[in-house]
């Protein structure tokens, strides 16, 4: 089990609840994978440096988990499908 | 007699060079400030490691876009003074807050937004 970062760019077309349900359906993989989730960052609406498919603007959360490292692949295969999440970051922040 | 030997390059001789080096040329080269020991730079302190514990992350936004150009580039360590290593984490985190648009990569994306 590892330490992970995951920094989640959502996009601005998403309202209040779709954004809840996107990082809900985000913890949920991490749970499905047995992973832990420790904090959830929500920046909320933020203006983007570029555009990102024609959008200024953005959610960014940022969520703390630890996740066994098999299960990275799998979140990161997920990101790239669902068409919610703008950029994702998978970052580990253990030493 | 100042002799213009093109062969006297002691351009990369890194430091201080000899008074010797400086009368071989008549015109100042972009060097010259290295030669000249009046305006002999002052010591430059990484703005990390002095005394900031200043933790550098991609989500410190305000933090790193001071050590971009206006351009929106990476400033190079000569400029900004930081050591090797703090340099290092400051282009990683800079990158990273790129790929997430938390910063810009190029000057067109400052004038547009």
């Amino acid at each position: 089990m590892n330490q992970y970062e995951l920094a989640l760019v959502f996009s601005s077309e998403l309202d209040e609840e779709g954004l809840v349900e996107s990082v809900n359906k985000v913890t949920q993989w991490i749970n499905d994978h047995s992973g832990t989730v420790q904090n959830v960052d929500n920046w909320g609406r933020r203006k983007l440096a570029y555009p990102i498919r024609k959008l200024r603007e953005g959610y960014y959360v940022f969520i703390q988990a630890e996740m066994p490292p098999t299960a990275v692949k799998v979140m990161e295969e997920n990101f790239n499908i669902t068409e919610d999440v703008l950029r994702y970051l998978v970052l580990r922040t253990d030493e | 007699m100042v002799e213009q030997n093109p062969n006297a390059d002691s351009g990369n001789t890194g430091g201080n060079a000899s008074p010797a080096a400086e009368t071989s040329r008549s015109q100042p080269r972009a060097t010259a400030g290295r030669r000249d020991r009046r305006f002999a730079r002052r010591a430059k302190v990484c703005p990390f490691c002095e005394d900031k514990a200043r933790i550098i992350s991609y989500k410190q936004v305000d933090l790193l876009e001071r050590f971009l150009t206006d351009r929106g580039s990476i400033r190079s360590r000569r400029k900004i003074g930081t050591c090797a290593k703090h340099q290092r984490r400051l282009a990683t985190a800079i990158k990273r807050a790129r790929h997430l648009a938390l910063l810009p990569y190029t000057a067109e994306h400052i004038r547009t937004t």
